[in-house]
Order: C-alpha cells, then sequence, then structure tokens
C-alpha cells in the first residue's frame, strides 16, 4: 500500500475499537462496556462508516473478561444488533496467561478476524506483555483452524522484523493485515516520520492499518489515509473528541475520521468492499 | 492476596454506576478495568510488583514509620537528657 493507493481513491477500512479493556466508564461515562452496549455501539458505528469492529469483553463491572462465554455475549449482541459488520476479537492481555489469550477465538460463529500481538510491550510503570513467539505461533496456528484472519498488531519497529518471522514460518492468507501502533511505553513515539519508517518497512504486499493512541488518533488516521493505509479509531484508544472533551460515541469518532478520509478523496469501505480488501 | 488498599463502590463525587466498581484508596480514584486484576493479583499480576501506586504507597509509609521512629527516638533521648539533669 502506497501514497498511489491514495492516489487512486481507493476505499479506506475504518476499524472502530469499541470498549478495549485498559479503560472503562471511570475514563469516559459514553464508553460501552455491556453486551447490549456494545452491539448498539457496533451498529451506531457501521452506520457512520466502520466495516470492522474491534471487540474485547468485561465483567458486568467493566473488568476485563477473556472468556468464550463473555465474548460469545458480545459477539452474539453484535451480530444482532449490527448489520454486516465485521467481527474481529482481541486476543491481547497485559499479564494474562497463555491459556486464557485462546478463549476469544472459540466463540461460535467465530470471529472472522482476531488481533495478534506480534511482540513484548511494556505498560505503565511495571507491567509487561511478553507476547512470546510460541504463543503467536500456538494463537495463529487456532486462528488457522478456524479460519480467522489475524490482524497483526506492530507496536514498535522491532514488531515489524516479527511480522517478516513470521510470514517466513507461518501460511498467512494474502494480504498480511498489520496495524501499526503509536503511544508510549515501548511503542513506536507517535511521530510522522516514524509512520513513514514502518510504512517503509512492511513486507511486500502487506497492508496496513494505522492506530495513534489519545490524541494522535486523527492526525495518525489522515497519515494513514494519504499513505494508502486503513485507520482505527474508537473509544479504546482514545476518549477525547477535542482537548478536553469527552467523546460522545464510538460512532462521533467513526465519522469524523470518515469525514476526513472522504474530503480526501477515499470513500470508506463497505463491509463486502473490507472483505474483498483484507481476502476475508 | 487483594490489594489492602482496594475498594468497590458504585460512586463517587463524579461517578455513579450500576455496579460498584474498583477504587484505589490511596490515590482516590476509581481503578481502570486493567488496573483492577493488578488490585486482586489476577492472572500473572500482583499489586505488590506491579502497581506503582501500592508501590508509592508503601514507601510513604515506611517513611513514615521511620519518621515516627525518629521521632520516638528523641522523645528518647530527651527523657535521658532529663535523666541526667535530674542527677547533676
Amino acid at each position: 500500500m502506497t501514497y498511489d493507493d491514495y492516489l487512486a481513491g481507493e476505499p479506506v477500512i475504518v476499524t472502530a475499537a469499541l470498549t478495549g479493556g485498559v479503560h472503562g466508564k471511570e475514563a469516559n461515562p459514553n464508553l460501552p462496556e455491556t453486551p447490549e452496549e456494545i452491539g448498539r455501539a457496533a451498529a451506531a458505528a457501521e452506520a457512520a462508516g466502520a466495516s470492522v469492529v474491534h471487540l474485547h469483553a468485561r465483567r458486568p463491572n467493566g473488568e476485563r473478561s477473556f472468556s468464550t462465554e463473555r465474548f460469545q455475549a458480545v459477539t452474539d449482541a453484535v451480530r444482532e444488533q449490527a448489520d454486516d459488520v465485521i467481527v474481529q476479537h482481541s486476543t491481547g492481555g497485559t499479564g494474562a496467561p497463555d491459556d486464557v489469550r485462546h478463549q476469544p477465538l472459540r466463540t461460535d460463529p467465530p470471529p472472522e478476524m482476531a488481533s495478534l500481538d506480534m511482540g513484548p510491550l511494556n505498560r505503565y510503570e511495571h507491567l509487561t506483555s511478553e507476547n512470546t513467539r510460541a504463543l503467536v505461533d500456538s494463537l495463529l496456528a487456532e486462528m488457522h483452524d478456524r479460519g480467522i484472519k489475524p490482524e497483526l498488531e506492530v507496536f514498535n519497529d522491532g514488531h515489524l522484523n516479527e511480522v517478516r518471522g513470521l510470514l517466513e514460518r507461518a501460511d498467512l492468507a494474502d494480504p498480511a493485515y498489520a496495524t501499526l501502533i503509536f503511544g508510549g511505553g515501548t511503542l513506536t513515539p507517535p511521530r510522522p516520520g516514524n509512520l513513514l519508517n514502518a510504512v517503509r518497512n512492511l513486507p511486500d504486499g502487506a497492508a496496513f492499518n494505522t492506530l495513534g493512541f489519545g490524541r494522535h488518533q486523527l492526525p495518525f488516521a489522515t497519515l494513514g489515509v494519504l499513505l494508502g493505509g486503513h485507520v482505527r479509531v474508537g473509544l479504546e484508544d482514545n476518549v477525547y473528541r477535542d482537548r478536553g472533551e469527552l467523546a460522545e460515541s464510538n460512532a462521533q469518532l467513526v465519522e469524523r475520521v470518515a469525514t476526513v478520509a472522504e474530503t480526501l478523496g477515499r470513500p470508506v469501505a463497505s463491509p463486502a468492499e473490507a472483505r474483498e480488501i483484507l481476502g476475508l | 492476596m487483594t490489594c489492602p488498599l482496594l475498594e468497590y463502590r458504585d460512586g463517587d463525587d463524579d461517578h455513579s454506576f450500576d455496579v460498584a466498581r474498583a477504587y484505589c484508596t490511596a490515590v482516590d480514584a476509581f481503578v481502570q478495568p486493567m488496573r483492577a486484576d493488578v488490585c486482586n493479583d489476577r492472572y500473572d499480576l500482583h499489586h505488590a510488583d506491579d502497581c506503582e501506586f501500592y508501590r508509592a504507597h508503601a514507601d510513604d509509609r515506611t517513611a513514615s514509620a521511620n519518621a515516627d521512629d525518629d521521632a520516638s527516638d528523641a522523645n528518647d533521648d530527651a527523657s535521658d537528657a532529663d535523666d541526667t539533669g535530674a542527677d547533676a
């Protein structure tokens, strides 16, 4: 994917990361946590232009849950309330043991996509998510068995080496789809030059998605649009609409980035178009 | 072991929740959901190792206890001085 894809006006896949598991309603009361709320948010995000929804599951008190049962409730609610949106489950989980990281893959039906963290990362002062190669390979194997396309989460440039290694040792359907992530801790610092560098270092033929945390969400999504990539927005990654102003909804953030993409000459992809682009 | 600084509350001056949520009494704020796994020592997370707020609180308590010890020593010294003065 290149600037030529921008010039050609190729459709942009907008992923809405609706809920996450790091922060919750204590950060923004508009953030959906229950299956019912997430289902409604998915439908609204789809109507605003999202073709993929990235999902986490929670306990009733908002805390993280990795259980298949909880993910089933969330994905059922999304499928009931949204029209045709692509369901993507998270397999991320700082501090969570390897066995529970597989559970989000085991819903019926399985998600069409699931995230796959490409290596270690640090969050906060003391929290490390190891994401060993053994875990990456075992998650990928189960995704392969269940017909789930991996979304390769690249938290720093070293993870680009891991993507190349993965492509050498595993059989991934084309195109490889990598989300380039920018933020604090051991993530790549959110500077435009670093996005350019990451795009240059993607394997040939790979498609990319762009994710900037917090106030970097909109500028990095805009850069992603200009560089021929796709974009991820949503309350999981950013709870604000503007400095000091909480976002009203996931749909509000989706609508804003869809307007940016269309203003720049790239239409947002429908779920059907996204499936074609991603080879689902 | 659950963090001794953790409570579950259904609201404060700025929030109101249907289900009680994790609240950190060290920083007087509701806990982010991922951090609640640290507070509850879930998975491979442990509040004494992984929570900077607990560690800072523990450091403060240690410093406070040391200060109390120093104050106690000072009182002891004063007492000794009084005794010495009495002896004179």
